[in-house]
């Protein structure tokens, strides 16, 4: 009988249940919902009384299977307790006793001479009465009066157990669940308990109304309510959540707006999002809404400690979770450097670390260095002493002893530096373009997939490609479509600097190029002056839903680098706009390197100062409010 | 449960809220979890569901029947009876949402819910006040403070017809 051994079940007699749910039906019970009544055929159990939603926690579980899995629970168990019945159907139950889903021990707390008598109870095929500490979820506290009745078929064998737990707040501080990236805000038992006292079930007479959406928005049917709402954008739950007091308390639900994020922006994003460790995250509702107005951007200085020596240009960063990581870059006299070193945001006071790694990639600069499945730095190209290059040097972050590997494929893109890089997926590398040998410009796309052992060059065929370029941007937007802008473009024998936008959607079948708005193309002129003017080596964000920003780079004539253009690529006409941002900005956004950190925060890093590559001070521009200010 | 036998096939009954019955074959009752789950545990041979109004039971039953003749040649057909089978008025596709989800019809109750939030989507908050027959409980403070945070909520479709 392991079941009891570890259950927290509570069980009842036939009769018991019988009385206590039957009384139940009489008050409230039979015009609450549904119900499912035995209609006179023998049943071992009375079913109807499991299925009816009484104001205890009810769980069957079948007593003729090894580990006593579960087979059944009310949504009371659900609400109360956070855990969905799919979540827990075939488990036993012993899980509830565990600190949140995570957990993988009983909790010291709870009373194993308790959990002894459950078992006693059991072994004795007796009905178990007592109470046990639980936990919820969301790993919080709660104690559950339970009783637990063995239900014993025409063979004399007991066929099921079943539970009832009749829950209540308790109040033991535990401190918040390690590993746990989310406060879950919402108390389903308060508002449980509250619906109870006040608002009541729903009686047959106001059925035509509250049988309606209200009766959707009762308690009862508060998981289908979030399951229903869970389909909408974040702008619709805005306008479900000024409807009405309960349907504002329901919309402030977070793992509903997670979930609308994710919808709304994708898996990817979001993940990236959740990298930025919970206590200096927005909650999803207000990132979102920062997010689609930009009401929050700002321009901030950022001052960090350690140093990146010796002193370099040139070399590329990119974001790992809530770390900066530098690779490489050009040394005095050209020298081609091959050290890493990291700055973890995170820690209160930043400051820039080496990072000692086995086997480095050999020194290079005008590389890409861009991050795949989840902590993996990948390092592809550049102009190294023997000239440029086309290998891919792999890094795991995390690993114990961090080791540079190099994946050798077959039909590598020709080598080159100045090129373009993104991620898509989390997991493919895309590159495009940059220069090769003798200067020459190129225009090919190639997409390397490092979620498999053995990763394989792929070139991606087109039948037309915008010019040949270097020193342009690669932005993903929409899930696997990736947007081109910029760079340094061959124009016939010449070459100038570009302001053209390309879009790709590498979902479709046969991806090809399109030209969306730009200086040069026929038919793609640029309604008024806020197209942001031709430029090289700048940075362009994706933005959660689609938006690119782009600012900095290498501009011609007086223009300030550091304005920020917006441009919605989902738009029938995509149109730039300009966005201006409170803070101070960078003097100069030239020859930097950027990185985005979290999805919300571009960190600068350098620029052309004259002489010097100041990395202790930096410049961020934020998208979204940092909670602790 | 089920278990009035004729030929092979088992029959079971549904009663609905006004005891209307619906004799139909057990296969097409086990494609709700629910009722499955008391299939095999139980043997009852009619299964009350009081508080599903049995014009909605007739609903969900034409999609069982349709659903179970769901084949790869005649998916678009199936794909606009689905159209239809949603294109009710509101309240009825409220009816048969929460019927499906207790029922625990999951394929169908993705469906239903799209539907219910299609209604919802794009549209202002007023729309959604009137669609969905729900009084503003806010003080006029509060309410412009609404609009003043999120106007984008009070921006959208005014059309409220949906039904």
């Amino acid at each position: 009988m392991e079941w009891d051994s570890n259950s927290d079940l509570s069980g009842e007699d036939d009769d018991v249940i019988e009385e206590e749910v039957d009384d139940e039906l009489d008050e409230d019970g039979e015009k609450l919902g549904f119900m499912l009544s035995g209609g006179g055929a023998a049943l071992p159990f009375p079913i109807d009384s499991l299925l009816q939603p009484a104001p205890c926690g009810f769980v069957v579980t079948d007593a003729l299977e090894p580990d006593h899995p579960i087979i059944y629970v009310n949504s009371v168990f659900e609400m109360v307790t956070g855990y969905r019945a799919e979540e827990v159907l075939g488990r036993n139950c012993r899980f509830l006793q565990c600190r949140g889903p995570y957990a993988k021990r009983r909790h010291p707390l709870v009373d194993s001479t308790v959990v002894a008598e459950i078992r006693r109870c059991i072994d004795q095929g007796i009905e178990f009465q007592g109470e046990l500490l639980n936990f919820r979820k969301d790993g919080s506290p709660l104690m559950n009066r339970l009783r637990m009745t063995p239900i014993y078929g025409d063979d004399e064998a007991i066929t099921h157990i079943i539970g009832i737990q009749f829950f209540k707040e308790v109040n033991i501080d535990l401190g918040p669940l390690p590993g746990s990236l989310v406060k879950e805000p919402t108390r389903l038992l308060d508002k449980y308990r509250s619906s109870l006292s006040s608002s009541g079930p729903i009686s047959e007479g106001n059925r035509t109304i509250s049988r309606g959406f209200c009766s959707i928005l009762q308690l009862s049917d508060e998981v289908l309510a979030l399951k229903i709402l869970s389909r909408l954008t974040p702008r619709d739950i805005a306008s479900v959540g000024s409807v009405s007091r309960r349907l504002y308390e329901l919309t402030k639900n977070e793992d509903l707006w997670r979930m609308v994020c994710q919808n709304a922006w994708g898996s990817e994003t979001t993940r990236v999002l959740e990298t930025v460790p919970g206590a200096k995250r927005l909650g999803w509702g207000r990132l979102a809404r920062e997010l689609t107005t930009l009401e929050a951007a700002a321009w901030r200085k950022l001052t960090v400690g350690g140093a990146v020596e010796p002193s370099r240009c040139n070399f590329s960063a990119c974001a790992v979770g809530n770390r900066v990581v530098l690779f490489g870059g050009e040394g005095v006299n050209m020298q081609p450097m091959n050290d890493t070193f990291v700055l973890d945001l995170n820690s209160s006071n930043p400051e820039w670390k080496y990072v000692k790694v086995s086997s480095p990639p050999p020194g290079r600069w005008g590389h890409t260095l861009s991050c795949v499945n989840g902590s993996h730095l990948v390092v592809f190209g550049g102009c190294g002493r023997q000239g440029l290059l086309n290998d891919v040097f792999v890094l795991d972050l995390d690993a114990k002893q961090p080791t540079w590997r190099e994946i050798s494929s077959l039909a590598p893109p020709l080598p080159r530096s100045w090129h373009s890089s993104c991620t898509l997926d989390g997991t493919k590398l895309i590159v495009s373009g940059g220069c090769a040998d003798s200067g020459v410009l190129l225009s090919d796309t190639f997409l390397l997939d490092l979620s498999i052992e053995k990763p394989v060059w792929r070139e991606i065929p087109v039948t037309w490609t915008p010019p040949s370029r270097l020193g342009h941007t690669l932005s993903v937007y929409g899930g696997r479509k990736i947007l081109m802008f910029g760079g340094l473009a061959k124009s016939g024998p010449l070459r100038f600097r570009s302001s053209d936008v390309f879009t790709m959607d590498l979902s479709e079948e046969e991806p090809c190029w399109r030209c969306v708005t730009g200086s040069g193309m026929p038919g793609a002129g640029n309604p008024g002056g806020v197209a942001p003017p031709p430029r090289l080596d700048h940075v362009a964000v994706s933005l959660p839903g689609g938006r690119i920003l782009v600012f900095g780079g290498s501009v011609a004539g007086l223009h300030s680098a550091s304005q920020l253009y917006i441009l919605d690529p989902t738009e029938e006409k995509p149109t730039w706009r300009i966005l201006n941002v409170p803070g101070r900005p960078p003097r100069f956004a030239w020859g930097h390197s950027t990185c985005i950190v979290g999805g919300t925060r571009a960190i600068v890093l350098g620029g052309q100062t004259g002489e010097e590559w100041m990395l202790s001070e930096l410049h961020e521009l934020s998208l979204a409010s940092l909670p602790y200010e | 449960m089920a278990s009035s036998t004729t030929g092979e096939k088992k029959i079971l009954t549904l009663k609905g809220g006004d005891n209307e019955e619906f004799i139909l074959e057990e296969s097409l009752v086990l494609q709700s979890e629910l009722l499955k789950n008391m299939v095999k545990e139980e043997r009852v041979s009619s299964i009350p569901l009081p508080s599903i109004k049995s014009k909605t039971l007739v609903k969900i039953i034409e999609y069982l029947k349709k659903h179970a003749e769901l084949t790869p040649s005649n998916k678009e057909e199936f794909k606009n009876f689905e159209k239809e089978f949603v294109n009710v008025v509101l309240e009825e596709l409220l009816d048969i949402t929460v019927a499906v989800n207790y029922l625990k019809i999951n394929g169908l109750l993705e469906f239903c819910c799209q539907a219910v939030a299609d209604r919802i989507k794009d549209k202002s908050v007023e729309a959604v006040r009137k669609i969905f027959r729900i009084e503003s409980d806010f003080t006029p403070e509060e309410e412009s403070e609404f609009r003043k945070e999120t106007p984008e909520a009070f921006e959208g479709d005014l059309d409220d017809t949906t039904n």
